[in-house]
């Protein structure tokens, strides 16, 4: 208290003559009350200043992009080179057309790589080629490289975006140290890079990464390993196998049903021992949809262990792997269980069997209870999904 | 003489008390700013690079129910179940829940959308009024819409259960079929969600006795809802559901409003969200983890503030089971609702409020200080204790201190102005604030003059808009205690004040 | 070739403005009269108009969704038999299916190749023929 009046008295005295006087308390409060009025003052000037600032780079986009639009719909999108089958390298670029000031600041050459990027967005093939050769011949990448150098984290991610998006190789030297960088975000984009640019080893982190993986940082490895090409794609039943990352192992199996790699089936099987429910629901769903059968039997033995969402997981597969050799399994879960959901999936499953069950369907909507034949009805009508 | 001088200790404590009260409360709102300025640049930086529309192509987006109650809202059903259907998602389904209309709503959905009923196995997972038929769409081209036909049950609550119990997905997002969502809502807040870790369990302590194996406990942080931004639509150009043009409302109360907004999301939520303390995810929006609210028994339809008493019991849940948790805010306006019009629709609603404040404080009284609750028993309740709950009570006491010392001629008047004059310049400055963060988050409404327009409200809101709040919460309060029966039944919803929207 | 595609109207339904621009000019190129819909109400109107050989379709846009504008065109007379492209950046399983069940012919998944389009658009006419 003493210390806050000694910083403050001597401070107002110079403007207030008798405000030595005043008690502490007052002091203070003319003391935020000033603070106050200048904070005030100063966000309204930030936000005049802002919406200026806004409405300039607005205004701005808006002059250069339509500029831009004509230009690549003009050179790139209908070239006629391209309609007549040349090679993409072969076909010259109208670069004198961005010989220009107006395209030569660096607020314009951002918009030129956003809009690149917009566009490869919606065009792949030849034009999605010519798009990043233009973006080379511009010199563009040098921008994107740039950031890369940059302190600023959210920096060094744009750049990544733009040169994954470009198809940029990056140097192993350059991404792999951001690999492991201490942001999250940063190390998580820097990964996405290195699966998608890195022309060797591409799944090398999978035995490296001992953090999980997020929902969203598995929805995006899913598309960038689908969706790029010439990927050399491994078996995943390694990682499967050996990863003592269980978020590794679940993405993997994803991987496995996609691009149905029935031979990981056994190492599939081995997880349904694992401890972690999760992940054995997560086995056992894998297992259904890649309709591995010769688990069908284990499944049925080792389902009254199991929690509740693994046992709705094994009641899925029987249904997707469909072969009818369990259809009384299911018929007793539907007919004992006091469960709603085991009730429904098992009557989901029964149905699926489509014509091996059709008189098992019949005997049980004649004899279900009311709500077990409404299970079934639901199950039943073409107009409910779920 | 004698009792002069316990006047005077009474007097002197009063003072001193209301003194530490107001510093404290000052100092939560400079706290609150600072941490909702570090949060929304934070999203900011993220939204600068991220790719919602990565979530589209997937198969891996996980799948989100959409509710929305409606009742006697036909004449702008149509619309507003149509811009529901348009939202961007890959996976989800709308279920609207005609809570016993008594005009043509359900016609209006069942002629235009061709729907039929169907035998649907529903599930009473939460107990609401009984569910009279479902109805599903026989084009194709609805398969994602879902109506349910229920007796009416009073309140939104008991109507959202009914649809919490119908959904498929994992997930469902609560809204009010009146709110007109904007189209990446559900992109945008699933993100939160996925933004953590995946499911994974650990193993505990020793071998257990009778299995002889280690028992395995969950162990992942869960989001457990998520909530965003809401504005007032009143003064919004809105085409067929479509908000064609934001703007600030033109008459003063809903405007006051949109300004109280505002700040209580993007300067409060935002800045408890930075903490994982979100005291409470609107009704009006709000993202949920289906798994979790069912667990927790779902909306009570007895309370008057249901979003708030899900979210507490759904946070207490959590802390019960030893599980780790979280509730996120997002900045950007995904929701704008229709805001009450005049003073009398508005004090039903504020009063209606307080009564809901004082009840959840009264329910969960065992939460308040309670360190087996964690930051929910020692920061989001006292602070909702003392400076939501006890606020009103505080500064109605202080009005009347004030005036007794002012008729007693006991007051220093040269002082009195001197604090008044911080408080109210401390109180402008924290709303022109609030406006700025929501500035830094997006620029919206046309011209600046729209948004100076809304920055002088802060100006005239502690004479005219917060008297009136605390007016109403006292009444609410008054109303708790009297436990005065709620005459307006299904008004609370209705009253909104429903006229056709302006095309 | 050229000659031969004018008296196609393709009916293009797209909310991002550069994706119906260019894919309009694309298919202006080939010799087609092109009809843009930048939203689901324009859509519908179009539609009612019953003035269109064949239909690109977004799937996501304001107003109305691409497949209620489908389910509008197959559900009328003039309408049934018109091929439909789906053009979207949706391409999870579901919506791929829920395209098909409703009778769709093709389903393009953002990005696209634009030689791809305009083969699928050029068989599907032939096929109409």
């Amino acid at each position: 208290m003493l210390l806050l009046e000694a910083f403050f008295a001597p401070f107002f005295r110079r403007y207030f003559y008798y405000f030595d006087s005043y008690p502490l308390v007052i002091q203070i409060a003319i003391f935020l009350t000033v603070v106050a009025i200048v904070s005030t003052v100063i966000a309204y000037a930030s936000i005049l200043y802002r919406r200026y600032r806004g409405s300039r780079h607005d205004k701005k986009i808006a002059r250069i992009n339509p500029l831009l639009d004509e230009i690549l719909t003009e050179s790139i999108i209908l070239n006629d080179d391209l309609a007549e089958g040349k090679p993409v390298e072969e076909i010259p670029l109208p670069l004198e057309k961005f010989d220009r000031p107006r395209f030569k600041t660096p607020f314009a050459r951002q918009a030129i790589i956003e809009r690149l990027i917009h566009y490869r967005k919606n065009f792949s093939g030849d034009i999605g080629l010519l798009l990043r050769k233009l973006y080379i011949e511009l010199g563009l990448e040098k921008e994107s490289f740039g950031k890369l150098k940059s302190f600023k984290w959210d920096r060094k991610v744009k750049s990544l975006i733009e040169l994954t998006a470009m198809d940029m190789s990056i140097a192993d030297v350059n991404i792999l140290p951001l690999t492991n960088s201490k942001n999250r975000e940063l190390r998580a984009e820097a990964r996405h890079a290195y699966i998608k640019l890195s022309k060797n080893e591409p799944f090398k982190f999978f035995d490296v990464v001992s953090e999980p993986l997020l929902m969203w940082d598995q929805l995006e490895l899913f598309k960038i390993i689908t969706t790029t090409k010439d990927i050399s794609i491994p078996n995943f039943a390694r990682w499967v196998t050996y990863s003592s990352n269980k978020s590794v192992v679940a993405f993997c199996l994803k991987l496995i049903v996609h691009y149905n790699q029935q031979e990981a089936v056994p190492s599939i099987i081995k997880l349904l021992d694992n401890k972690d429910h999760y992940l054995r629901s997560n086995a056992i769903n894998a297992l259904g949809k890649l309709k591995a059968d010769e688990a069908e039997d284990k499944l049925v033995q080792i389902y009254s262990s199991q929690p509740l969402d693994c046992q709705l997981e094994i009641l899925k597969a029987i249904g997707r792997m469909g072969t009818g050799k369990n259809l009384t399994f299911l018929r007793q879960e539907f007919l004992r269980s006091s469960d709603f959901d085991i009730r429904k999936n098992a009557a989901k499953s029964i149905i699926s069997h489509k014509q091996h069950s059709e008189e098992m369907l019949g005997e049980l909507l004649d004899t279900a209870t009311a709500e077990n034949k409404l299970i079934l009805k639901h199950c039943m009508n073409p107009l409910i999904k779920y | 003489m004698e009792q002069t001088t316990i006047w005077q200790h009474i007097s002197n404590f009063f003072e001193g008390t209301v003194f530490v009260y107001g510093v404290s409360m000052l100092l939560m709102y400079a706290v609150l700013a600072v941490l909702s300025f570090i949060s929304i640049r934070m999203f900011q930086k993220k939204a600068s690079y991220a790719d919602y529309t990565k979530i589209l192509g997937s198969s891996l987006a996980p799948g989100i129910s959409v509710i929305a109650p409606a009742f006697n809202e036909g004449v702008t059903i149509i619309s507003n179940v149509r811009s529901l259907l348009t939202l961007n998602y890959p996976k989800f389904e709308v279920i609207i829940i005609n809570d016993g209309s008594t005009d043509d709503t359900l016609q209006k959905m069942i002629s235009e959308f061709e729907m039929v009923e169907v035998e649907f196995a529903y599930n009473e997972k939460i107990v609401s009024q009984p569910v009279k038929r479902i109805f599903k769409s026989t084009n194709r081209a609805y398969e994602k819409l879902m109506v349910i036909d229920k007796v009416n049950g009073k309140s939104k609550a008991d109507a959202s259960n009914a649809g919490i119990n119908a959904a498929a997905f994992d997930y469902f997002l609560c809204t009010d079929v009146d709110c007109i969502i904007e189209k990446d809502t559900l992109l945008r807040m699933i993100k939160p969600f996925m933004d953590e870790e995946a499911k994974k369990t650990k193993e505990m302590g020793e071998p257990c006795p009778e299995c002889g194996y280690r028992h395995v406990i969950e162990d992942s942080r869960r989001v457990i809802a998520t909530g965003a931004t809401l504005r007032i639509a009143n003064s919004c150009e809105i085409d067929e559901g479509v908000i064609t043009r934001v703007r600030p409302p033109r008459k003063w109360l809903p405007r006051f409003q949109e300004m109280e907004y505002i700040r209580a999301y993007v300067l409060g939520k935002m800045g408890w969200s930075f903490i994982n303390c979100v005291p409470n995810v609107s009704g009006g929006l709000g993202l949920f983890d289906k798994e979790i609210a069912i667990k927790a028994g779902g909306y009570d339809h007895k309370s008057f503030g249901e979003d708030m008493d899900l979210v507490t019991r759904m946070c207490s849940y959590m802390r019960n089971n030893k599980l780790k948790y979280a509730i996120r805010y997002i900045p950007t306006t995904q929701c704008w609702t229709e805001g009450p019009p005049n003073m009398k629709v508005f004090s039903r609603q504020r009063t209606r409020w307080g009564r809901g404040l004082f009840q959840i404080m009264a329910i969960h009284k065992k939460i308040i200080f309670n360190p087996r609750y964690g930051r929910l028993g020692l920061v989001v309740f006292p602070y909702n204790l003392f400076f939501e709950f006890l606020a009103p009570i505080i500064e109605g006491m202080g009005i009347l201190y004030y005036l007794y010392i002012i008729v007693t001629g006991q007051i220093n008047w040269p002082f009195a102005k001197i604090l008044l004059l911080f408080v109210f310049t401390y109180s402008v400055m924290i709303t022109t604030l609030a406006v700025l963060w929501d500035q830094i988050t997006y620029r919206h409404y046309k011209t600046w003059r729209e948004v100076l327009g809304l920055c002088l409200m802060a100006f005239l809101e502690p004479f005219i808009y917060h008297p009136l709040i605390v007016v109403f919460a006292l009444r609410g309060y008054f109303f708790f205690i009297t436990n005065r029966k709620h005459v307006w039944g299904n008004m609370q919803r209705q009253g909104f004040g429903k006229k056709p929207q302006a095309v | 070739m050229t000659g031969a595609n004018k008296e196609y109207k393709i009916l293009l339904i797209e909310d991002d403005e550069i994706m119906l621009k260019v894919t309009e000019r694309i298919l202006l190129k080939e010799g087609f009269k092109v009809i843009v819909a930048q939203n689901g109400k324009e859509a519908l109107q179009k539609v009612e108009e019953k003035d269109y050989d064949m239909v690109i379709t977004d799937l996501m846009m304001p107003y109305a969704n691409g497949f209620e504008i489908i389910s509008k065109i197959k559900g009328d007379s003039y309408g049934a038999n018109i091929p439909i492209i789906i053009v979207s950046s949706l391409g999870n399983e579901d919506s791929i299916m829920e395209g098909f069940r409703l009778g769709v012919d093709d389903f393009l998944k953002k990005p696209i190749m634009a030689g791809e389009l305009l083969i699928r658009v050029k068989r599907l006419l032939a096929r109409k023929l």
